[in-house]
């Protein structure tokens, strides 16, 4: 998977290069509006991360221009701008998602492979990780053959965790990521620890292995080995 | 906006001009009595004289017989010769007489003069009967007040004049002031005027006007920048922090580390968001003022905290009356439902409730929780905190109070018997 990130500030470039590069992600970056443009021009992404408050030009051009010259391209916009308009715009004007700083890369992560999975993997939506899979379109998880009844929360948990496997996960960018902003106080991370066990219990109790590893005083890991 | 009670300028000057004229007036009324007075007894005493020379004059030719005396004019023939001064051969006095006729004593000039004329001397009395004060006082007094009200009416007219065509673009310029909005993009709108005051007027406001836009604009901008620039090195941070927790051989100290170090930079970031968006209200960036459908977003705002409240153990109940319409711009409504679940949620205790009715009136809060340490109106100002070791900012109900601020909505908080109430009234009554 190939992507582009257009982002003036070199030491987030940086962060999203390093944190990225360890997946299954080959990264490119541009710092400014016209490298942005030579590069979408004289390449092919994936996806497309897309800084709107450009110095040079504003990153809704760019959008313009993706929208014309490759329209199978998927965007992510990152922004320091989070106002409902703002994001509505974005998403109007043809952007898959809309992140607003600062985020969590385990976030971003999941944000990219979920656009992936849309629009590149049309035919082929399922995830699979050890023996658990995971239809995407139907919200079906399935442990071997066996059918596992998760809520919707859930779900979202155990496909965050899946996206993001091998990766220490906060229990802070887990809050965020299954209530977004609403929660900003310490009792949301009760909530993580409940959900987790729930989850945790589910995949047991269908056969299934417990891959969700508890690292003590930051969060947790999704894999085969803690 | 609130009325102005206060007295028009030109109605004040033109009140403070009649004052001015009553004094003048009065003023004026005494000197004339003066002048009229002291006019009036030199013409009689002119008469008088006059009279007394003829009379002189007709002794001296030996034609005595011929005056006809009467009561004003008495001609005595003195038996010894009197010593007079030949220098001034008449004497002028006021005397007091009783008429029986009006029964009035009534004041008279006399004029006791003394003639010689064939050895014989003779004394002529001659009185006239002269305008009293009181005639006087009276005639002047009509005149000085006539003049008054002569006076009166044309000030009068003369200030509808003036208000309707000089004081026009002073007006003008008034109402002008009163709709200026620092967020207009338009420039400030000044009346055509030839007053030399109004045009100064008007180059000031034009200028003062202009400055104070810009520098709006310049302020907005930067605390707009400010605060979304501080978002790009908070992101950075953090990554660096996620970064760092994914690298193999950390002991759990250094976790520890790492997790509060990014609770903060989360805290520090809301903290910015939020302040710009305090900033955004006070500076009327949310001006759509359409009607929405506020039970929509009443509801769908209650649909996602239940979980929360659920996780919680909190029981949240809604009473949402359907199709409530409110002229609010929607984000906002959505911030103000949303603060005041998540300040009912935060801020409850364990097997708490919440319960949110709406109808057409108002909206209502009200949550379980423990009883205020402070005045209930001290949460709606920045910062405050029912204890500072909360992982709270302080700062949700100071923006659901600027944003019923800026909707003219009332809202009040009271606690009573461990309920904590909040009440947002939806009409304006005073309007």
């Amino acid at each position: 998977m190939k992507i582009l990130i257009v982002e003036d500030e070199k030491e987030l470039q940086n962060n999203i290069v390093s944190y990225l590069s360890t997946g299954e992600f080959i990264c490119e970056t541009a710092s400014n509006f016209n490298e942005a443009t030579d590069k979408l021009y004289s390449f092919e992404y994936d996806v497309v991360v897309l800084d709107i408050m450009l110095p040079d030009g504003n990153g809704l051009n760019i959008l313009q221009i993706l929208k014309e010259e490759a329209p199978e391209t998927g965007i992510l916009i990152i922004s320091a701008k989070n106002a409902l308009d703002d994001r509505l715009k974005g998403l109007d004007m043809g952007a898959d998602d809309y992140l607003t700083k600062p985020f969590h890369l385990s976030e971003l992560n999941a944000r990219l492979k979920a656009i992936y999975r849309r629009r590149k993997l049309q035919g082929q939506t399922s995830l699979q990780f050890e023996e658990i899979d995971i239809d995407t379109n139907k919200r079906e998880v399935k442990i071997g053959e066996k059918l596992l009844v998760l809520t919707l929360k859930e779900y979202e948990l155990l496909l965050f965790f899946i996206t993001n496997k091998k990766r220490v996960l906060t229990k802070q960018a887990i809050a965020e990521h299954l209530w977004g902003d609403h929660v900003d106080y310490l009792d949301s991370f009760d909530f993580v620890y409940q959900h987790i066990k729930n989850l945790r219990k589910k995949i047991i109790s269908s056969g299934g292995q417990n891959y969700i590893h508890t690292i003590y005083g930051l969060g947790y890991k999704f894999g085969v080995n803690g | 906006m609130d009325k102005i009670k206060g007295m028009r300028l030109l109605t004040k000057t033109t009140l403070l001009y009649l004052l001015l004229a009553v004094v003048m007036f009065s003023i004026g009324g005494l000197i004339s009595f003066e002048q009229f007075k002291k006019a009036v007894s030199t013409e009689t005493d002119y008469e008088l004289i006059g009279a007394f020379l003829r009379t002189k004059r007709a002794i001296g030719n030996g034609k005595l017989d011929a005056i006809v005396t009467s009561k004003s004019l008495k001609i005595d023939s003195l038996s010894s010769r009197v010593e007079y001064d030949t220098t001034k051969a008449y004497t002028l006095r006021d005397s007091s007489i009783y008429l029986k006729r009006t029964q009035q004593v009534e004041t008279f000039r006399k004029l006791i003069g003394y003639v010689s004329y064939d050895e014989q001397d003779y004394r002529v009395e001659i009185i006239d009967i002269i305008f009293e004060d009181a005639d006087v006082k009276s005639v002047v007094s009509n005149i000085t007040i006539r003049l008054f009200i002569f006076l009166t009416i044309g000030m009068l007219l003369g200030s509808v004049l003036i208000s309707k065509f000089t004081f026009k673009p002073f007006e003008q310029i008034l109402t002008a002031i009163e709709n200026f909005q620092l967020n207009s993009s338009k420039p400030f709108d000044t009346p055509p005027t030839n007053t030399k005051e109004l045009q100064q007027l008007n180059r000031f406001l034009e200028r003062m006007t202009t400055k104070a836009r810009m520098d709006y604009v310049a302020l907005k901008e930067f605390s707009e920048n400010a605060s979304h620039e501080i978002q790009t090195p908070i992101a950075i941070a953090k990554g660096k922090l996620e970064l760092l927790s994914g690298s193999e051989d950390l002991n759990e100290e250094q976790m520890i580390l790492i997790l509060s170090a990014q609770r903060s930079l989360t805290k520090l970031s809301k903290l910015g968001q939020a302040l710009a968006l305090i900033t955004k209200i006070e500076n009327h960036e949310f001006n759509a003022q359409k009607a929405i459908d506020f039970s929509d977003i009443v509801e769908n705002a209650t649909n996602n905290f239940s979980e929360l409240a659920a996780l919680k153990d909190i029981n949240l109940s809604s009473q949402i009356d359907e199709q409530v319409s409110l002229n609010i711009d929607s984000t906002l409504a959505d911030i103000l439902i949303s603060n005041l679940l998540k300040n009912a949620v935060q801020h409850n205790i364990e097997h708490g409730k919440i319960e949110v009715e709406l109808n057409n009136d108002q909206l209502t809060v009200r949550n379980t929780g423990t009883p205020l340490k402070q005045k209930p109106e001290a949460f709606f100002k920045r910062f405050k905190k029912s204890s500072q070791t909360s992982g709270t900012l302080g700062l949700g109900l100071a923006i659901v109070k600027k944003i019923c601020e800026l909707n003219n909505l009332l809202i009040q908080y009271n606690y009573l018997d461990d309920w904590h109430t909040i009440t947002v009234k939806l009409r304006n009554t005073s309007n």
